[in-house]
């Protein structure tokens, strides 16, 4: 008899005769003392469900169409046979994404750190970045190649173009959020330029900073996967790993190494929330990626 | 009429003077004054609070006097220096209106700043500086020292606000509406706490208000600012016997204050109209 969404009339004894007391239909039982959220089924059994029923999906049509996708203990298989090769070429796409993002994510920094004193060098730049942002770069990693040849170079510039620009403006927002009254009273003390970047500017970033590194680390391996696609051929890698199996109609091959991208991503993203939990104690945010 | 808080023999012994000040803000083709021909002096050690409707400037002139924006005309010294000079050597102490503390500081770090900054002044020997623990002792925060700023009630952060402007002790303070955002009761208690601790050491404050007691039980001197454009319009000298507490504000002289600053307040906001 419930006539309000998430609310379900209930006539208490307490309650004064004739009159309803609202309340929420799904009473939030209060959090246990002791006993970390995810040791709770309510919040790891549902995502364990999901997975399962896709997996289940999957190996019922591949057992029926091994030639669109293979089944799951053929890719399981096919990983066990040879680990040390995958993890070869995983440590080859993880150097490549890790120099790029550096690249990229420094080079954005300090263009950055440039930009919030110098107004100008932001009007002449931002422009610039922009035109990157919005041109899918992909396009320009055959000439990259043509350039630089099949070694890791065209591969570290490609991932460092796509990781630039949401980094340059995670930076350049942060670096301009800091609190305009504690710049004042600063000023009021002649703390020098280097003495506000350092004690204000920078700490104020580094939740955007974190931000970004959360947008820019999984777009690295993206970045250093699809310039292995471009770039096949002399050094090896993931993303050369798959275009060669395709091109042999290695199916087992290139899920495998779909997986262990799966896993390097899942470890980065880790990373990079451990290091902003480390970093941000004490912002908000902190407490919201849990 | 040349609103001064003395005359002009004093002016040598002045901490602050402010002479002939003009500053306005570019609308359109015309330059629209905020602040027009003020003129003040404070003389060294003294409680000067700045009151007035919004819009009649105060804050512009505190930020004026903090070297934070630039007269258009006219002249402001700090002990007879430029107030660039004054900043350089860490002269001044400024309260802003929220605490703004840094929040991924201790409450110890944060007060310990000005320290760390524009290390300059503070090698020459002239100066001795304050144990950060200690001002902040004497701020009732002895016990917060390790906390950061987000785990502190606002009264408390604005305490820690006002120790990091003492800790480097600037011969000048300045203050603007440093209690504004908080309840009327922690309120009054910062102004008492305020009041008892600048008794003990005097120093030359300019402070900026809306409110009429918090005004008169802190000062030596109120001055009424009115809008439009900003102007000083009356300065009041606050006779009241010191040291003063929170009983001050239950006199008759008190109230008496009070209704002769209500009164000028009503027909300088009147005279905007």
């Amino acid at each position: 008899m419930s006539e309000l969404p998430g609310f379900e009339l209930d006539e208490r004894t307490d309650a004064q005769p004739g009159l309803p007391v609202l309340e929420p239909a799904v009473a939030e039982p209060p959090p246990r003392r002791g006993m970390p959220a995810w040791s709770r089924p309510s919040v790891w059994l549902p995502p364990l469900v999901a997975i399962a029923v896709l997996a289940g999906a999957w190996q019922l049509y591949a057992a029926h169409n091994p030639f669109v996708i293979p089944t799951i203990p053929k890719i399981f298989d096919e990983l066990t046979s040879r680990p040390d090769f995958y993890l070869r070429n995983a440590l080859t796409t993880l150097q490549e994404a890790l120099v790029g993002a550096a690249l990229g994510m420094g080079i954005a920094f300090l263009l950055a750190v440039v930009m919030s004193y110098v107004r100008i060098v932001e009007r002449a730049v931002l422009p610039l970045a922009v035109i990157l942002n919005v041109t899918p770069i992909i396009a320009i990693a055959p000439a990259l190649v043509v350039a630089f040849g099949f070694g890791p170079t065209p591969k570290y510039i490609i991932t460092a173009v796509l990781v630039f620009f949401p980094f340059l403006i995670n930076s350049l927002i942060g670096l301009r959020s800091a609190d305009p009254l504690a710049l004042d009273v600063l000023k009021t003390l002649n703390a020098s330029h280097t003495e506000i970047l350092w004690r204000l500017r920078l700490p104020s970033s580094l939740p955007f900073l974190c931000a970004g590194a959360r947008i820019c680390v999984p777009l690295s391996l993206i970045g250093a996967v699809v310039a292995e696609f471009v770039a096949a051929g002399q050094t090896n890698g993931l993303g050369t790993l798959i275009v060669t199996a395709a091109s042999l109609s290695d199916l087992p091959t290139i899920y495998a190494s779909v997986a262990v991208l799966a896993v390097i991503g899942i470890a980065l993203f880790v990373l990079v929330v451990l290091i902003q939990r480390r970093l941000l104690v004490w912002h908000s945010s902190a407490n919201l990626t849990k | 009429m040349e609103p001064e808080t003395g005359t002009s023999s004093d002016q040598a012994d002045s901490a602050l003077v402010i002479d002939g000040v003009y500053k306005g803000y570019p609308s359109g083709r015309a330059r629209v004054p905020v602040i027009e021909n003020v003129s003040l002096l404070a003389p060294r050690g003294q409680f000067v609070t700045v009151i007035g409707p919004s819009g009649c400037g105060k804050t512009t002139l505190l930020r004026i006097v903090a070297g934070l924006l630039e007269v258009d005309r006219g002249t402001v010294s700090i002990f007879g220096e430029s107030v660039q000079r004054a900043s350089a050597a860490k002269h001044i102490g400024l309260v802003p209106q929220s605490p703004a503390l840094l929040p991924w500081r201790t409450v110890l770090d944060n007060v310990r700043l000005p320290l760390q900054v524009n290390k300059k002044p503070d090698s020459d020997g002239s100066r001795s500086h304050a144990d950060p623990i200690a001002v902040l002792k004497s701020f009732g925060l002895g016990h917060v020292v390790n906390r950061r700023p987000a785990q502190l009630s606002g009264g408390m952060q604005h305490r820690v606000a006002i120790a990091r402007a003492f800790v480097f002790d600037p011969p000048i303070l300045l203050m603007d509406e440093p209690f504004a955002a908080v309840d009327e009761l922690t309120r009054e208690m910062l102004r008492h706490e305020l009041l008892s601790i600048w008794q003990a050491n005097k120093k030359t404050v300019l402070f900026v208000t809306h409110s009429i007691s918090e005004a008169i039980a802190l000062s030596d001197v109120v001055v009424i600012m009115s809008a439009n454009p900003g102007t000083i319009r009356k300065v009041i000298p606050i006779g009241l016997p010191r040291p003063r507490n929170d009983l001050v504000e239950t006199t008759e002289e008190f109230h008496e204050l009070e209704r002769q600053i209500r009164i000028e307040l009503r027909d300088s906001w009147r005279g905007t109209k």
